[in-house]
């Protein structure tokens, strides 16, 4: 009986031992990740389904993408979460890889030499172009759960604006803008770096905050005619339900109560995907709250506050008041539409800020 | 054997530990990652219906400039089941962009990135030129990619074109060819720069497997064209054709040779293949750097340059070929 105990004993240790040593030799396959963030185009429309015979869906260039951008701290991912929210849609985590090629991108067509090195090449805009799209198609929609309309979010991605609205021409803009005073105060009170701002001077942030805003701005309004919508921050978080009624028919999809309620479906499927590393991320499990409307009042250097208007015009051209601190953002200026801004109207409504609405220092309340 | 009730049960607790412990050592062991390959192929619409998928054959011709990597292209292109075409200069740019981004933890997975980076070459590589059997694509520094892009395209196949290091850099300087992270002041730094690119790009190359990936030299490839010629084509699987000795006549042809005014190499290549510029280095090289030669650069020796050699014996040529270099030096074939 012993001797039997022991042979028993015997031949477990031999099976332990050799399936360690299988497994340690042929290796176990990794188990797939919680969001199955693996998707061709063929999974996209196929589904799971064995369907091998059936080819898959090609996206071209008529792929009606949705992109959402702005400058960093605008709201562009309250902006995205709610509209993961909405059950047609999925935008998901920034990629950080588009804004990067779209700007190696630029820099080739800029210099004219190399565009002639390139077309003698055979790489002409055409070849180059649809490089791009296939590049973005590829990441766009490996990128998250399959979805009727495709979005997505990275904010300096609208600095090639016009450049994605030439390579997808059915491709719908929704450039987020908020009053720069509140954008520069988010990225220095909580260290957002950005390449090329200085974090530690408000009139550097600020001054370049203008030109970047004002470069996507105006290729927003250039864009085909009702392809790019501005959306002001304030405005969606004071009134989400107005604002998302118009996005949503702009965009051309039905309504759907979801969008208002976006901390409901986090993480959930179909639902909005948040990431660990996103820097609005503790921001935007909350619901849409005013609570960062005006954190930024009292924090600019009064020698800036002095020259806001010289040093970020965009605020007066988006109808953010520059000498306001805040501006009642509940009665909002109108944004100046580029037809009727000139030098000289700039002075104008400069005055008739001072003259129409006289400056009182509203304090926002919480409701 | 009886089989009673305490045997089962001790049976099946054995098991049971078995299982729990492949349980636990799944969890503790490394895991690999589930085959690439496996994954549906990434697929590109060029243009009007032509189609192309990643697990196309296709074949990357690179190496240090200088280093005979047009010829080569030239020499395939007159093939007619090949075209390369001309260096397309974002392959590279691509490769370089991507390899800064697996550094970072990005927001898109490696997966989908292998599949964009993958369907952006395949769109340039088909694109820029007219349709092929094989596709194949020059641009010198991709083969410092070789591992990943034999990844990213499994029916790949990889030329690496050697040469010696002492000619590529005189080449380099006296045409004043634009090297990024080349001195071209100093004959030292670009000998440095040539020995650590061609190191990486061989073990690039080996790793990539002999099956995969074949060196050629620049000067077999000049001295005995045919013998040279018919190697690379056994390795790329293709029949001999005996247009590729005489590409010069394939160029500006449809489905021959086509090149680009503004390369560096284009005058050379538009001559027949010759040895002009073999040994045109020699009595170049400043005698400091001749004297540190093996120092500066150790993949001369390694690939069996004679560092101390000016020049070394590359080989004699084969007699048809020596005429070409006469008629050459006798001012036969034009320019434009």
């Amino acid at each position: 009986m012993r001797g039997q105990k022991v042979s028993m004993l015997l031949g477990c240790a031999l099976l332990c031992s050799a399936s360690l040593l299988y497994l340690g030799l042929s290796g176990i396959d990794c188990p797939p990740p919680d969001h199955a963030h693996r998707h061709t185009w063929a999974d996209a429309h196929l589904g799971s389904t064995n369907q091998s015979q059936a080819s898959p869906i090609y996206y071209g260039e008529d792929t009606p993408l949705i992109f959402i951008g702005g400058f960093p701290r605008s709201g562009t991912t309250l902006m995205r979460a709610m509209l993961d929210a909405h059950n047609a849609v999925r935008c998901g985590e920034e990629t950080r890889v588009i804004p990067r090629l779209l700007a190696m991108r630029a820099t080739w067509s800029r210099s004219a030499r190399e565009r002639v090195r390139l077309d003698e090449a055979g790489v002409t805009d055409q070849v180059l172009d649809s490089a791009m799209r296939a590049f973005l198609l590829e990441v766009i929609i490996g990128h998250g759960e399959p979805a009727a309309r495709l979005c997505n979010k990275d904010p300096f991605a609208l600095k090639s604006l016009s450049y994605l609205a030439r390579i997808f021409p059915q491709a719908k803009f929704v450039l987020m803008l908020r009053d720069g005073r509140a954008t520069v105060h988010s990225m220095i009170s909580r260290k957002v770096t950005i390449s090329g701002f200085d974090l530690t001077s408000y009139r550097d942030c600020l001054t370049k905050w203008s030109r970047a805003v004002e470069g996507m701005y105006s290729q927003c309004q250039g864009a085909p005619e009702g392809s790019c919508l501005p959306v002001r921050y304030e405005q969606l978080v004071l009134h989400p339900e107005v604002e998302m009624r118009k996005l949503l028919s702009f965009l051309g999809l039905p309504w759907d109560p979801a969008v208002l309620h976006h901390e409901d479906l986090i993480g959930k499927a179909g639902g909005v995907s948040l990431s660990k590393v996103e820097r609005s991320t503790d921001q935007v499990v909350n619901p849409v709250n005013t609570d960062a409307l005006s954190k930024w009042v009292g924090h600019i250097p009064s020698d800036v506050l002095r020259e806001m208007d010289d040093i970020a015009p965009m605020l007066a051209r988006l109808g953010y008041d520059p000498l306001a601190n805040p501006p009642d953002y509940a009665r909002p200026d109108p944004i100046i539409a580029p037809k009727n801004y000139t030098l000289a109207d700039d002075d104008f409504l400069l005055l008739s800020f001072r003259e129409q609405k006289p400056y009182i220092p509203v304090r926002w309340r919480r409701r | 054997m009886r089989v009673s009730a305490r045997r089962v049960l001790t049976g099946l607790l054995i098991l049971g530990g078995i299982s729990t412990l492949t349980q636990f050592l799944r969890f503790c062991l490394p895991c690999r990652q589930p085959s690439q390959g496996a994954g549906e192929p990434v697929t590109v619409l060029v243009r009007d219906g032509w189609r192309v998928s990643s697990d196309v054959p296709l074949v990357f011709v690179g190496g240090v400039p200088r280093s005979g990597t047009t010829l080569m292209r030239a020499m395939l292109d007159a093939h007619p089941a090949v075209r390369c075409g001309e260096e397309t200069r974002v392959v590279p740019r691509i490769l370089g962009l991507k390899l800064g981004w697996a550094a970072e933890k990005e927001g898109v997975s490696t997966k989908v990135l292998d599949r964009a980076v993958t369907a952006f070459l395949l769109q340039i590589i088909a694109g820029h030129g007219e349709p092929a059997p094989l596709l194949c694509n020059k641009d010198p520094f991709t083969l410092k990619s070789a591992k990943y892009l034999a990844h990213l395209f499994p029916n790949s196949k990889f030329l690496l074109m050697l040469r010696d290091g002492r000619a590529a850099v005189y080449s380099m300087i006296s045409r004043r060819v634009t090297i990024g992270g080349f001195d071209l002041s100093s004959y030292r730094d670009c000998l440095a720069k040539w020995s650590g690119a061609t190191q990486a790009m061989l073990t690039q190359c080996t790793q990539v497997g002999s099956k995969r990936c074949l060196a050629v030299r620049y000067e077999r490839l000049v001295l005995h064209p045919r013998s040279t010629l018919q190697t690379v084509l056994k390795f790329l699987g293709l029949p001999w054709h005996e247009g590729v000795l005489h590409h010069e006549e394939a160029i500006g042809k449809p489905g021959g040779v086509s090149l680009s005014k503004t390369e560096r190499s284009t005058d050379q290549v538009m001559r027949p293949v010759n040895l002009d510029a073999l040994t045109r280095w020699v009595g170049h090289m400043p005698p400091d750097v001749m004297a540190d030669m093996d120092a500066i650069a150790p993949m001369l020796g390694r690939l069996g340059y004679d560092p101390r050699a000016n020049p070394p014996n590359y080989g004699q040529s084969d007699p048809q070929f020596l005429n070409n270099t006469q008629r050459l030096l006798r001012g036969d074939f034009k320019t434009l």
